[in-house]
């Protein structure tokens, strides 16, 4: 479709009647910021003078009304409809492939209602994770959601993609934190869940839109959990001879039930790297921080517990200073000149698996990056601990690859289906917080067996004409 | 083209979402185009393809941007974004290339003509002169800040040359400048005049005047972000026996509608109204309490678009 096509602009006309003519844009401006999210092969290929497909109508709307009219709208013309958050997705989730609408849901930005008794918020997913925060920290409270992206993604954007924060070791995942959902399903009706995640009145329904990357719906509202403000929150940070050892202490807190907020371990080569470039802590080993928040007595027992467990194990104490750096300076290491940039590629082999599995993940990853592509480096660290196992940010990184986008990104996915069907095999799931999107979609089957059908089967049902997110998910793409 | 002088802002912004929370254009439209990062890729899209600065969508982004230097101030590694967008700005103009809008604009802008008036060694620049007898006071218009942000760096420079004349003749070696925007573009541009913002110049002889009233300072793009964050103003208006109140969210958010563009309302009459609206729908929380702003622009804009809106410069609200 192109602005010079006369079913363009009566496509146009009808979603301006939907949700006003200010609301929709066709400009190259904004096309162009939408053809890129955060994923690096579009960012890769606009670093090498390639066009990432825009969308051709990006369009805000206001309501839950006015999507189920632009969803409407998509299912008559059978066009594409690609939800967009914050666009800060790392997996090409909210990139409109084949073109059609972008239903960016920064408008719907609404906190309304802060309900002090439940300790909930209800709110406009569209609404900036920062901005929802502050808002709610003025009535007194915290969603206690603190991911890197906190200003960068919408609430409907962690709903999405089963994002979390650096908290959530306490207080969980955005599925741990969501009560509630409005959606607007692909045919344009605006259902709710139910108010409470706890019940026996049948499958969760949340649970089906959670992680659902607005291939089965558009979620416009949630209820969300809120927490007191903590009395205090203290951090620690040890260091350990190899990331055995800190592993073994890592788990041993979070098995003996003892509450940390956070828990962060980063493996040698990280320890040397980045620790030091961003934190200045320049030591050989494996760093560990950890921490706990609430009343502080309370606060005070467990990380003495925790150091204790720590002791136990051969290690150099790098006390409190050390562990409230690391927390100070948290976001620091994804801005810009800190974090990975082009012209390298690098990539987050996200995984989570039990205690048991973890380290097994660990190198089974290691060793397939190292063995197969020897110009890449392989990094990580855990984070987002469980009562029964971890996460493994992992991640790799290509200070040179091949200037042909094309070469550059054969290369890249190489890595990635290496490395993420080795991590599979030990006992990985893929991912733990970052989405499938367009990246993951072809490990989807791998992942799931025979499982997957159910979920081709859902997507089938209730998006009969395909028009919700096309070719993500490792669901079917336009045409198919 | 100018924008290649701001390659590590073109590479650092353009895939990097992290203050994209405080872009007030990019709140206020949610426009990805409205956004560092937005900008930050047409830039990189114009730099690898020259034919492309003649995009008008192109163009339209740059002359959008607010110019805030929120953004800039909250980055941790401070990347200048508004520099590229002035850079961006510039390149427009020396290409023939700036809308109509922009051009009226700057014709108008380029006939500033500038007097003195008055006795006395300081020479006084606003508009509340009655606050700094025995001084002079010059008059005249913009003294080239807003040409330059517009992208005219020559007319820019030619009214700052009669701007620094007038000043000379005046032969006053203190320079005391109200508007924030004229504050930072000339505290470093006339050699051997000291300039000095006026709450600074104020500041040591303020006294409380009045009872103690609630009032909400809405903070200076400008002086916080441009100019170091000069605690002059709060302590004025608490010394003049103003109690302060939080606005807002957050300290961090710009909510100076467009100060730092100079002429955005000129220019972006309908954005501004909607940075207006926000400033309004954020006032609700803080019932009756007088705002005070640094800058008669921002009184103005905000006045303009709710005539009930109660607002004062800082200096009026000295003398009131």
């Amino acid at each position: 479709m192109t602005p010079k096509n006369y079913l363009f602009e009566m496509i146009r006309s009808e979603l301006a009647w939907a949700v006003g003519d200010d609301h929709v844009q066709t400009n190259e401006a904004d096309r162009l910021g939408h053809s890129i999210d955060y994923y690096w092969v579009p960012e890769c290929w606009h670093d090498r003078g390639q066009k990432p497909t825009p969308p051709d109508f990006v369009v805000h709307p206001g309501s839950a009304r006015e999507v189920a009219e632009v969803l409407k709208i998509a299912n008559t013309h059978k066009i594409p409809v690609i939800p967009w958050g914050g666009g800060s997705g790392s997996q090409g989730g909210a990139l409109p492939i084949y073109g059609g609408i972008v239903l960016d849901m920064k408008r719907m930005n609404k906190v309304l209602e802060i309900d002090p008794v439940s300790m909930t918020v209800t709110a406009e997913v569209g609404i900036n994770t920062q901005h929802l925060e502050w808002q709610v920290e003025k009535a007194g409270y915290s969603t206690m959601h603190f991911p890197a992206s906190i200003a960068c993604a919408t609430l409907g954007g962690f709903i999405a993609h089963r994002g979390t924060g650096v908290l959530s070791t306490k207080y969980g995942k955005i599925e741990d934190m969501i009560m509630s959902l409005e959606v607007v399903t692909p045919t344009g009706e605006i259902i709710n869940t139910l108010p409470v995640p706890r019940h026996a009145s049948g499958p969760a329904l949340t649970e089906l839109y959670l992680g659902s990357e607005g291939t089965l719906g558009v979620v416009t509202k949630a209820v969300m959990k809120i927490h007191p403000v903590p009395e205090s929150r203290k951090f620690h940070a040890f260091l350990f001879k190899t990331m055995h050892d800190a592993m073994t202490a890592g788990a041993r807190i979070m098995t003996s039930r003892l509450r940390p907020c956070v828990i962060r371990l980063y493996d040698e080569p990280e320890t040397a790297k980045l620790i030091k470039r961003v934190l200045g802590i320049d030591r050989k080993g494996a760093y560990l921080v950890f921490g706990f928040d609430g009343p502080e007595k309370i606060v005070d027992l467990e990380l003495e517990e925790a150091c204790k467990i720590c002791r136990a194990q051969e290690h150099e104490d790098l006390g409190t200073e050390a562990g409230q750096t690391w927390w100070d300076h948290r976001y620091k290491f994804f801005y810009p000149p800190y974090m990975f940039h082009l012209p390298q590629a690098f990539g987050t082999l996200d995984t989570v698996a039990t205690f048991a599995n973890i380290e097994k993940v660990y190198w089974a990853m290691k060793n397939v990056v190292q063995d197969n592509f020897p110009q890449a480096t392989f990094i990580g660290h855990f984070s987002h601990w469980y009562d029964w196992g971890c996460m493994l940010y992992a991640r790799f990184i290509i200070d040179e690859p091949p200037q042909d986008p094309g070469e550059a990104v054969a290369l890249y996915n190489r890595i990635w289906d290496m490395a993420i069907r080795a991590a599979i095999r030990e006992g990985g799931v893929i991912n733990e917080h970052h989405g499938v999107g367009l990246k993951l979609g072809r490990i989807m089957r791998d992942l799931y067996g025979p499982a997957f059908k159910v979920l081709e089967d859902i997507k089938r049902t209730l998006d009969p004409n395909n028009i919700m997110n096309p070719g993500k998910m490792g669901f079917p793409g336009k045409g198919a | 083209m100018h924008i290649e002088n701001h390659l590590d802002v073109i590479n650092a912004c353009r895939f990097c979402f992290m203050c994209r929370h405080l872009d007030p254009v990019g709140n206020v439209t949610f426009r990805e185009a409205d956004t560092p990062r937005g900008r930050a890729l047409v830039a990189d899209r114009i730099r690898m393809d020259r034919a492309e600065l003649a995009n008008a969508d192109f163009i339209d982004a740059f002359y959008r941007s607010a110019l805030s230097a929120a953004n800039r101030f909250h980055c941790v590694s401070h990347y200048d974004e508004t520099g590229l967008a002035l850079a961006a700005r510039r390149d427009i103009v020396e290409a023939g290339l700036a809308p109509e809008r922009v051009k009226a604009l700057a014709r108008a802008l380029e006939k500033a003509v500038f007097a003195v008036t008055g006795k006395g060694q300081t020479l006084y620049f606003g508009g509340t002169p009655a606050l700094y007898p025995g001084c002079k006071v010059i008059t005249g218009g913009d003294p080239g800040k807003a040409l330059e942000i517009l992208g005219f760096a020559d007319a820019a420079k030619n009214v700052l040359a009669r701007f620094s004349k007038a000043v000379a003749a005046s032969k006053c070696k203190t320079l005391v400048v109200a508007e924030p925007s004229s504050y930072d573009f000339l505290k470093d541009r006339l050699p051997g005049v000291k300039v000095v913002h006026c709450a600074e110049f104020l500041l040591p002889s303020a006294v409380k005047t009045r009872r103690t009233r609630k009032a909400v300072y809405l903070e200076s793009d400008i002086l916080r972000n441009y100019c170091g964050n000069p605690s002059a103003p709060r302590q004025l208006l608490q010394k003049a026996g103003f109690t302060l109140v939080p606005f807002g969210t957050n300290d961090e958010e710009s909510h100076a509608v467009g100060e730092g563009a100079v002429v955005y309302d000129a220019l972006n009459p309908e954005l501004s109204d909607k940075l207006c609206a926000r400033v309004y729908a954020l006032a609700a929380d803080v019932g009756k309490a007088l705002f005070i702003t640094a800058s008669a622009s921002v009184r103005d804009t905000l006045r303009k678009h709710n005539p009930k809106f109660d607002i004062a410069t800082l200096e009026e609200a000295l003398s009131s």
